[in-house]
C-alpha cells in the first residue's frame, strides 16, 4: 500500500473540504469585520445558494452558469435583507435585537426553501466535464475535488488582492477599523456595509453550489456548516481574512482525520471541537457584541 | 395587592376549563400549558438576563429523556419520576452553565446550540439506550405513593400540569423580585457596573442557567409522561427556535408573556397546520416583525398601555414595566 | 498604616507606558486628589487599583492586604467603591432601585432568591439614606435614564456611598455638573468626611474643587508622579506649573 500516496490523498481531500469551508468562513469573517455582527443565518444562506444553484443548473443545463447565477441572486437577497431590516437595528440599546433578527431570517429562509423546493434532497451530481479520476502517486483522486482546490486557491488570491490592492478593498478595510473616520471623510459607510454583507452572502452561496455535487442540496445542510464556520473564524480570529484561510484548512484536516478515525462520533465531532475552542478562547468575542 | 387577585382569578378560570372544554381539546390544552412552562423557563435567561439561548431545547429534551429512561428501568410512581428527571436535568445543567457563561452574546448562543446539537448527536450515538431516531415509546405513567392515581387520566393530568405551571410561576416571580432577581436586572442593564459594585456576576448567570434548565426540564418530563414517548426532535434546533420565538413575541421579561406565547403557539400551530403548510413561515415573519417593531412583545405592549407612571412607581421595585423589556 | 498603598505601579500597552512607577498612598480619613493633564494616566491608575486592568508591575495594598489583580468584584467587597468617568448607572431602573442594588452588594445574603425580604428592606433603608444625602429624594422613583446628566452623576455617587465603603474613589465626579451641583457635591463629601471613617481618592480637573477638598495632592504627568504634597506645596511647584501651563482647565 502506497502509504505516502494515501496521506497525500487524505490531504487533498482535506484541502478540497477546506475550499468549501473557506467560502463560507470568509464571508462570515468579512461581515463581522465590517459590521461587528456574526451572521448566524450564514448556514441557511449557504443552503439557499445550493438550491438556487440546482435550479439554475437544471434550467440552463450548465454548472458553470449556476456558479455565477446563484451567488449573484443570493448576494442580492442578502443586500435586500440588510438594507430593509438589519441596518435599522444598529442603534438599538439592546444589542440582542440583531441576533434575534438574524435568527428570524434563518427560520424564514429555511421555510421558504422548504416550500419552494420541497423536502427531498436535490442534486444533479458532478458535472460531466469535471467527472473523472486523476491518478496521483498511484492513488485515484476525483477531478472534481482538484477543481475545488484550484477554485479555492484562486478565489483566496483574488479576494486577497482585492482587499489589498483595490480602492474598494481599502475602503472595506478602513471601515472595518474605523467606520466613523471613513464616514467623516465622505464615504457612504452604509453602502459599504450593504455591499459587504451581500458579498459575504454571495461567497457562502458559491460554497453551496460547489458542495451540491458532493452532498446534494438538502434541508438542514446549513446547520452543521454554520457551526463549522463559526469555529473557523474563532480559531482564525474574527474579522481576519487570513485567519479564515488558516482556520478552514485546520478545521478541514480535523474533520477528515476525525471522520476516518472516529467514525462513530462524526456527528458529535464538530460540536466537541467548537466547545473546546470556545472554552479555550471565549475572550475572542467577549465585549464585541453586547 | 393587584397581581394576587389577577392570579387567583386566572387560576380559578383554568381550574374550571376542563369542564367546559371538549375532550379532544383537553389534550392540546395540556400540551399548551407544558409549552407555556417551557417558554417561561427560557424567559429567565432571555428576558431577565438578556442571555440569548439558541439551545434551550436541551433542557426540554433532557427532562423528557431522563424521565423516559428512568421509567423504562425503574417503575417509579409518576411524581417521583418527574422529580428525579428534574434533578438529573438540573445536575447536568451545571457544567453546561459553567461552560456557556464563559462567553457572552453570540458565543453564548452558539455554545448553547452546540450543547443541544451534542445532545441530539448523542441520542443517535447511543441508540441502543435511547432508541435513536425512533425514540423511546410506551413510557408509563405509574400511580403515585399511597395509591394516588388521579393523574393517570387525561383529566387528572391536566391538573397536575396546571399545578406545576402555577407553582413554577409563583416560584419564578418570587425569584425575580428577590435580591437575586435584582442582581439579574443589574446584569441586564449594565454588567460592568454590577461587577464593580461587588457582585460575582458569573455565579449569578450560572445559577440562572441552571434554574432555567430546571424549569425547562420539568416541562420536558411532564411532556414525556403525558405523551408516553420521547423523540430526538425534542433536542433539535427548531424546538429551541420555537420557544425563543414564543418568548420574544409573548413578551420577554414578563414571565406571563412567554406563558401566553407558549400556550397560544400550541393552539395556533394546531389549527393553522390543518389549514396551511405556510404556518412556520407565518410564525417566522411575525417573529421578525416583533423583533423590528415591537421588541417588548404582546404582553409588554399590553402592560405598558395599562400601567401609568404612578403605577410604575408604586409597584415593587418598578421592575416589571420599566426594567423588564428586551 | 495607610488605607491604600500603591507601590511601583506600572502599566504598559504595547510600547506605550501609561503608568510608570507610580507610588500613591491614602491614609485613613484623608482626601487625596490625583490631578494631571489629559493622558497623564489618572484613570488608568484607578483601573489598576480596582483590578479592571492588571498591572504590568507593582502592587496594590488595601489595609495591609495585597489586592493586586484580585477579581474586580472582590476588590469592591473589600470596601472600595468607585465611580466612572463615563457615568455608569442602570438606565431602565428607578433611581432608588439603582442605589438599592448598590447597597445590597454588601449584604451577606445578597444572593437570596427566596425569602430575601429582610435583605430588600435593609438595602432599601440604606438606599433611601444615601439618596437623602445627595438631595435626590424627589427623583427617587424616576427612571435613571430620564435624569439629567448632572443628576445621573450625583446618582452614581449616591450608589457609591450606599456601598458604605472605606475608600471612595471618584473619577471626575463633577464633570458636566453645574456650579450649583458641584457645590452641592463638595458640601456633601465634606459632611461625610467629617462624620468619619471614610477616605476619598479623587481624580479631578476642576482645580477649585481640588483645592477646596483635598488634604493632599498627587500630580501625574505622562504616567509618572511629578509632585506629591499639600495643596500649597503643589501650587507652588514649578514643574507642575509647566506641565499644566498654569491654572485650572
Amino acid at each position: 500500500m502506497n502509504w505516502f500516496g494515501f496521506i497525500l490523498a487524505q490531504c487533498l481531500n482535506a484541502l478540497s473540504q477546506a475550499s468549501i469551508l473557506f467560502f463560507i468562513a470568509c464571508g462570515l469573517t468579512l461581515i463581522f469585520g465590517i459590521m461587528r455582527i456574526v451572521n448566524f443565518a450564514h448556514g441557511v444562506i449557504f443552503m439557499l445558494g445550493a438550491y438556487v444553484g440546482y435550479t439554475a443548473n437544471v434550467v440552463t443545463g450548465s454548472f458553470l452558469v449556476s456558479l455565477i447565477v446563484a451567488p449573484i441572486v443570493v448576494g442580492l437577497v442578502g443586500m435586500a435583507f440588510e438594507w430593509t431590516l438589519l441596518r435599522h437595528l444598529y442603534g438599538r440599546r439592546d444589542g440582542g435585537a440583531y441576533l434575534l433578527l438574524i435568527f428570524g431570517l434563518a427560520v424564514v429562509l429555511s421555510e421558504v426553501i422548504r416550500l419552494i423546493w420541497g423536502v427531498q434532497p436535490l442534486g444533479t451530481g458532478i458535472p460531466d466535464f469535471l467527472r473523472g479520476i486523476v491518478i496521483i502517486l498511484d492513488q485515484p483522486f476525483p477531478l472534481y475535488r482538484l477543481f475545488l482546490i484550484g477554485l479555492g486557491v484562486a478565489a483566496a488570491i483574488a479576494i486577497w488582492q482585492f482587499l489589498e490592492r483595490t480602492r474598494a478593498g481599502l475602503l472595506i478595510r478602513a471601515v472595518s477599523q474605523n467606520s466613523e473616520m471613513v464616514h467623516a471623510l465622505g464615504t457612504d459607510v452604509d453602502m459599504v456595509r450593504t455591499g459587504v454583507f451581500g458579498f459575504g452572502c454571495a461567497l457562502a452561496a458559491l460554497g453551496g453550489v460547489l458542495a451540491t455535487p458532493l452532498v446534494t442540496a438538502f434541508l438542514g445542510m446549513g446547520t452543521s456548516v454554520v457551526i463549522d464556520a463559526f469555529v473557523i473564524v474563532i480559531i482564525g480570529g474574527m474579522g481576519s481574512f487570513l485567519g479564515s484561510i488558516i482556520g478552514s484548512v485546520l478545521v478541514a484536516f480535523v474533520q477528515v482525520m476525525g471522520a476516518y478515525y472516529f467514525q462513530d462520533l462524526a456527528l458529535a465531532f464538530m460540536y466537541l471541537l467548537m466547545l473546546f475552542v470556545l472554552i479555550i478562547r471565549p475572550g475572542g468575542l467577549l465585549g464585541k457584541e453586547d | 395587592m393587584n397581581w394576587k387577585i389577577h392570579f387567583a382569578i386566572t387560576a380559578a378560570a383554568c381550574t374550571v376549563l376542563p369542564f367546559v372544554v371538549p375532550g379532544h381539546s383537553l389534550t392540546i390544552l395540556v400540551e399548551a400549558l407544558i409549552f407555556g412552562l417551557f417558554a417561561m423557563s427560557l424567559d429567565l435567561l432571555v428576558g431577565y438576563c438578556r442571555l440569548y439561548s439558541f439551545g434551550h431545547a436541551a433542557a426540554y429534551g433532557l427532562g423528557a429523556y431522563s424521565y423516559a429512561l428512568i421509567l423504562t428501568h425503574v417503575p417509579l410512581p409518576l411524581p417521583a419520576g418527574i422529580l428525579l428527571a428534574v434533578a438529573v436535568t438540573t445536575l447536568i445543567a451545571v457544567p453546561i452553565a459553567w461552560i456557556c457563561t464563559r462567553s457572552t452574546g453570540v458565543s453564548f448562543a452558539m455554545l448553547t446550540l452546540a450543547f443541544a446539537q451534542l445532545g441530539y448527536a448523542m441520542l443517535f450515538r447511543f441508540r441502543d439506550v435511547t432508541g435513536g431516531s425512533d425514540g423511546l415509546v410506551g413510557i408509563p405513567r405509574l400511580a403515585g405513593p399511597f395509591g394516588i392515581d388521579w393523574f393517570q387520566s387525561k383529566f387528572g393530568y391536566y391538573y397536575l400540569v396546571l399545578g406545576c405551571l402555577l407553582g413554577s410561576y409563583l416560584l419564578c416571580r418570587a425569584i425575580v423580585h428577590s435580591p437575586f432577581g435584582a442582581v439579574l436586572a443589574g446584569i441586564r442593564e449594565n454588567e460592568a457596573k454590577t461587577i464593580a459594585l461587588g457582585y460575582n456576576t458569573r455565579a449569578y448567570k450560572i445559577a440562572t442557567v441552571v434554574l432555567a434548565y430546571g424549569f425547562g426540564g420539568l416541562a420536558g418530563a411532564l411532556y414525556a409522561a403525558f405523551a408516553g414517548f420521547a423523540s430526538p426532535e425534542l433536542f433539535f434546533w427548531l424546538t429551541s427556535g420555537r420557544v425563543l420565538i414564543m418568548v420574544v413575541v409573548g413578551g420577554a421579561g414578563t414571565l406571563i408573556g412567554p406563558i401566553l406565547g407558549g400556550v397560544s403557539f400550541v393552539f395556533l400551530e394546531h389549527h393553522l397546520s390543518q389549514l396551511t403548510d405556510l404556518w412556520p413561515l407565518i410564525f417566522g415573519t411575525v417573529f421578525i416583525i416583533f423583533v423590528m417593531f415591537a421588541p417588548q412583545g404582546i404582553w409588554g405592549i399590553l402592560t405598558s398601555r395599562l400601567l401609568t407612571k404612578r403605577d410604575v412607581a408604586n409597584s415593587d421595585s418598578g421592575k416589571e414595566a420599566s426594567g423588564a423589556a428586551t | 498604616m495607610p488605607l491604600l498603598e500603591c507601590k511601583g505601579l506600572v502599566r504598559r500597552f504595547g510600547a506605550l507606558v501609561a503608568v510608570d512607577d507610580v507610588d500613591l498612598t491614602v491614609e485613613p480619613g484623608e482626601i487625596r486628589a490625583v490631578i494631571g493633564p489629559n493622558g497623564a494616566g489618572k484613570s488608568t491608575v484607578f483601573n489598576l487599583i480596582t483590578s479592571v486592568l492588571k498591572p504590568s508591575a507593582g502592587q496594590v495594598l488595601f489595609a495591609g492586604e495585597n489586592i493586586t489583580g484580585m477579581p474586580v468584584y472582590e476588590v469592591a467587597q473589600k470596601g472600595i467603591a468607585r465611580t466612572f468617568q463615563l457615568c455608569h448607572v442602570f438606565p431602565a431602573l428607578s433611581a432608588r432601585e439603582n442605589v438599592r442594588i448598590a447597597a445590597q452588594a454588601r449584604d451577606r445574603r445578597r444572593w437570596r432568591f427566596l425569602g430575601g425580604g429582610s435583605v430588600l428592606e435593609r438595602s432599601a433603608a440604606v438606599a433611601d439614606e444615601a439618596i437623602e444625602r445627595m438631595r435626590l429624594a424627589r427623583f427617587a422613583d424616576v427612571t435613571a435614564a430620564m435624569l439629567s446628566h448632572g443628576d445621573q452623576r450625583l446618582l452614581e455617587i449616591a450608589m457609591a456611598i450606599a456601598q458604605k465603603p472605606r475608600l471612595l474613589m471618584l473619577d471626575e465626579p463633577t464633570q458636566g455638573l453645574s456650579i450649583e451641583e458641584t457645590g452641592r457635591a463638595v458640601q456633601i463629601l465634606k459632611d461625610m468626611l467629617a462624620a468619619g471613617d471614610l477616605s476619598v481618592l479623587l481624580v479631578e480637573h476642576d482645580m477649585e474643587v481640588v483645592f477646596k477638598l483635598a488634604d493632599n495632592i498627587t500630580v501625574l504627568h505622562r504616567g509618572r508622579v511629578i509632585a506629591d504634597g499639600s495643596p500649597a506645596a503643589v501650587r507652588g511647584n514649578a514643574e507642575v506649573r509647566s506641565a499644566y501651563l498654569g491654572g485650572s482647565e
